[in-house]
């Protein structure tokens, strides 16, 4: 996934109307594709968008709604837009697909974050909040927090489950006391004495108040017998002599009847109950006869009433039979009930083992219900007796039950609280420490983001009090971020007092920083002209800077419109060996982007020395601004005297005469050429001297073969105008590295040189 | 890249190992909760009081 990038192949995206291929060169993570405004750099940084992150970023912000309309060329549709990234071992290829773009292999998507010129200050100016949510991928550990949340939940509840427990202890205490003060203090042990009573079998105590119950109960049902048997009595007797009155009444109106009244009595009744089943008749159901048939049942009805008062007795009579019999058998089933019951009742007495404190009578209960009422009046004193000693027995019983119950709630509490006493400080301590775990990781992020970005910051700024940049979470707002720096020795916020130019270098320091810490070796870093704001003594320090960054990196593009960088790269002003620069001439609408070749001016004057045969004005035109270049550098380097000039501009005239004296003889340079097998790197030491003044032999051919028309270049030898460009041509090679630029680094003290130390000019000093 | 809350996970875990207020072999189990903020009140308990019981033997 980490692999160097070959090549990236856009089409019709934007501003490619035209297939667009850009090779990288191997070797060098950093590609630096300069161009004018409206030359396409912009779509390169697209594409990279493109299919790493599935959309154009450039186009976001400005009104459009959605914006993949516009993602496609002109004259193109959205199927034709793809990109493709081919690496040292893979290709992939973005699309347009029905709702996202799809990348083939999904695998293979590269990582990629780009910053463009307009979001350079989105970090620095936006809200806290959304600052805050830029970094909360470093930072956020809110689950960490929640976590956190229920182990201080734990310790407030426990410590409150702690409290109750001390406050039931105090309290059960308090019960138990009363309790051990109420029992007369048995022992001198409360708690002791407690646990004896609560551990004792109450079973005993139970069984005796149920057997007293029981036994008071068939007492009571006792009592109600000799009332109920009396009153049965009383009324047999009554209903005897009813029925008697009763009979004698029915034989007086039997006197006074014919004898045989009732049987034709029972005749007539018959007949009127056949009458009333059957109205419409024809004969008499008894004498067959068809006569007088029509008013049978008036006349059947007006002699049975003629004979009412007969069955008024008759009735009465049979009533009084049934009163007898019922009365009879209330007394017989009151006398059997008395019975069964006093045979519960010495059941109960017999069967239980009775405690001294309960008093039984001195006789077994009566089964004859005559003797019952004597009984049950000698022993009437004895329910009585049993009510109390049951009662005692249930105070007792509800004594123990609440002991008990205090006891082992005190019991309880006591472990309890003796448990949390040992638990809470442990409780205590782990929070503390999660708390100051997760405090000291959130600060120590920051601190290395803060530090990091301060370091790039420092490295552009250098020295201008603008230092100590910090990062601050707001303790009283959820995710909410400060930036602070330190601004003239006092801490503030950069917003307020860094110019415009600052803040850029802040904002791009700040992208920098965070995109190093997350997969940076896995990342294509792309920064769309980030440069623009920054004013020019700081460029060449933001360039070296994003050199040494763009190394942490998968790759590096860094697109810009800046002109002098590209000139400072053609001079080596710049270094560059890790460095491919790539121009991009004017966009059209038929060729879409389109790189054009630059050469360094060192390399252009080796190809037209090289030249059969060599354009004498064209070598002696480049090598004298070649000259110039080299001339200016060591007359600044080493502080010689040139005309004090407004304009700060030289000619060869007047620098090259400056480079003299014990200077001029004491200039040399070691050119790197290897290393030796220990890796002791080899030099070879050649000295400046003879080039220089060769070249003040030959300087006037500069003038007249490459500056002006000159009629004295016809007396002059081209081998003269070649041998200028010549030895300008060697005394640039050994000052200057095509890929490490010039040797303007004096960290060591003793020499000049330059990156990876491949030139090491002498002297440090200019000699008296 | 871990995210930060596993990574803070792992130095806290470490920690309240080092300071005897949890087991070293309940750290594996605790840790996604812990990460995920899935940690309950009686996971925190059960741990410490694992690690006390430890203690107290010791």
């Amino acid at each position: 996934m980490n692999k160097p990038l070959k090549k990236l192949i856009i089409e019709h995206l934007r501003g490619s109307v035209v297939p667009f291929s850009l090779t990288f060169e191997k070797g060098k993570k950093l590609a630096v594709i300069y161009g004018e405004n409206g030359t396409g750099k912009s779509t390169i940084c697209d594409a990279f968008e493109f299919i790493g992150k599935g959309k154009v970023g450039s186009l976001e912000n400005r009104g459009l709604g959605r914006t993949d309309r516009y993602w496609h060329s002109m004259g193109k549709s959205p199927s034709d837009v793809a990109v493709e990234l081919e690496t040292a071992d893979s290709t992939c290829r973005a699309t347009i697909g029905p709702k996202e773009v799809v990348v083939v292999p999904a695998d293979r998507r590269p990582r990629v974050e780009v910053l463009r010129r307009k979001q350079i200050l989105d970090l620095i100016e936006a809200e806290p909040g959304k600052r805050y949510a830029a970094i909360s991928r470093f930072v956020d550990v809110g689950a960490i927090e929640t976590s956190e949340g229920t182990l201080r939940q734990l310790l407030t509840d426990l410590t409150s489950n702690r409290e109750v427990a001390v406050a039931r202890v105090q309290e059960n205490q308090d019960t138990i006391r009363q309790f051990w003060d109420a029992a007369g203090k048995p022992i001198p042990d409360m708690f002791g004495w407690a646990k004896a009573e609560s551990s004792r079998d109450i079973s005993k105590a139970d069984g005796e108040i149920a057997a007293i119950h029981s036994l008071q109960t068939a007492f009571t049902q006792l009592t109600s017998y000799p009332d109920r048997v009396a009153g049965a009595e009383a009324k047999l007797n009554f209903e005897k002599e009813a029925q008697q009155a009763a009979e004698v009444e029915l034989n007086q109106l039997l006197a006074n009847l014919s004898q045989d009244t009732g049987q034709v009595v029972e005749i007539l009744q018959a007949a009127q109950k056949y009458l009333a089943k059957h109205t419409m008749i024809e004969t008499c159901p008894l004498c067959e006869s068809g006569e007088k048939t029509e008013d049978l049942a008036d006349r059947v009805n007006h002699r049975l009433a003629a004979f009412s008062e007969y069955q008024a007795a008759l009735t009465k009579r049979m009533g009084t039979n049934q009163n007898v019999q019922k009365a009879e058998h209330q007394l017989q089933s009151w006398l059997e009930s008395a019975s069964q019951h006093v045979a519960q009742f010495e059941l109960c007495r017999q069967t239980y083992t009775w405690p001294q404190d309960i008093q039984l009578p001195a006789s077994a209960a009566p089964r004859e219900a005559s003797q019952l009422s004597a009984w049950l009046t000698t022993n009437s004193q004895l329910p009585a007796g049993w009510n109390k000693a049951g009662a005692l027995r249930q105070d007792r019983k509800q004594f123990h039950i609440a002991l008990n119950k205090a006891y082992a709630t005190w019991r309880d509490n006591t472990q309890a609280q003796k448990e949390l006493d040992s638990l809470l400080p442990r409780l205590t301590k782990a929070l503390e420490l999660v708390a100051a775990e997760r405090k000291q990781f959130t600060d120590a992020k920051l601190s290395e983001i803060a530090e990091r970005v301060g370091v790039l910051y420092e490295a552009v700024h250098p020295g201008e009090g603008l230092n100590k940049i910090s990062l601050q979470l707001d303790l009283k707002k959820r995710a909410s971020l400060e930036i602070g720096a330190s601004f003239c020795g006092q801490d503030t916020r950069p917003q307020a007092y860094f110019s415009d130019s600052h803040l850029d270098t802040l904002g791009l320091c700040v992208f920098l920083a965070l995109s190093a810490m997350e997969n940076a070796e896995k990342t294509v870093l792309v920064l769309d002209d980030v440069l623009a704001s920054v004013d020019e003594p700081h460029v060449d320090r933001l360039i070296e800077m994003l050199y040494s960054e763009a190394l942490k990196f998968r790759h590096c593009i860094i697109t810009t419109h800046y002109r002098p960088w590209k000139q400072k790269l053609r001079w080596g002003w710049l270094q560059n060996g890790q460095c491919q620069f790539v121009e991009l001439t004017k966009w059209t609408a038929t060729n879409g982007l389109t790189t054009i070749s630059s050469i360094p001016d060192i390399e252009r004057l080796r190809q037209l020395v090289a030249e059969s045969p060599p354009d004498c004005q064209l070598v002696c035109a480049k090598a004298g601004v070649i000259l110039e270049a080299s001339l200016d550098f060591l007359t600044l380097q080493y502080e010689c005297l040139v005309p004090y000039r407004q304009s700060g501009s030289y000619t060869v005239g007047e620098l090259l005469p400056a480079v003299s004296g014990n200077l001029r003889q004491a200039l040399r340079v070691d050119v790197l050429t290897g290393s030796d097998e220990s890796g002791q790197l080899l030099y070879k030491t050649v000295n400046l001297g003879p080039y220089l003044d060769e070249i003040s032999r030959i300087v006037q051919a500069r003038n007249v073969f490459g500056c002006h028309f000159n009629q004295i270049s016809f007396d002059l030898l081209d081998s003269d105008a070649l041998r200028f460009g010549q030895q300008v041509l060697g005394l640039i090679e050994v000052l200057v590295d095509g890929e490490a630029g010039w040797p303007k680094n004096g960290k060591s003290g003793e020499y000049w040189q330059t990156a990876g130390t491949t030139r090491k000019l002498y002297p440090y000093k200019k000699p008296a | 890249m871990e995210a930060p809350s596993v990574q803070l996970a792992d130095k806290i875990l470490d920690r309240l190992v080092k300071e005897n207020l949890l087991l070293a072999e309940d750290k594996t189990k605790l840790r996604a909760k812990l990460a995920e903020g899935k940690l309950k009140a009686e996971d925190w308990r059960l741990a410490l009081e694992l690690a006390q019981a430890k203690d107290l033997k010791a």
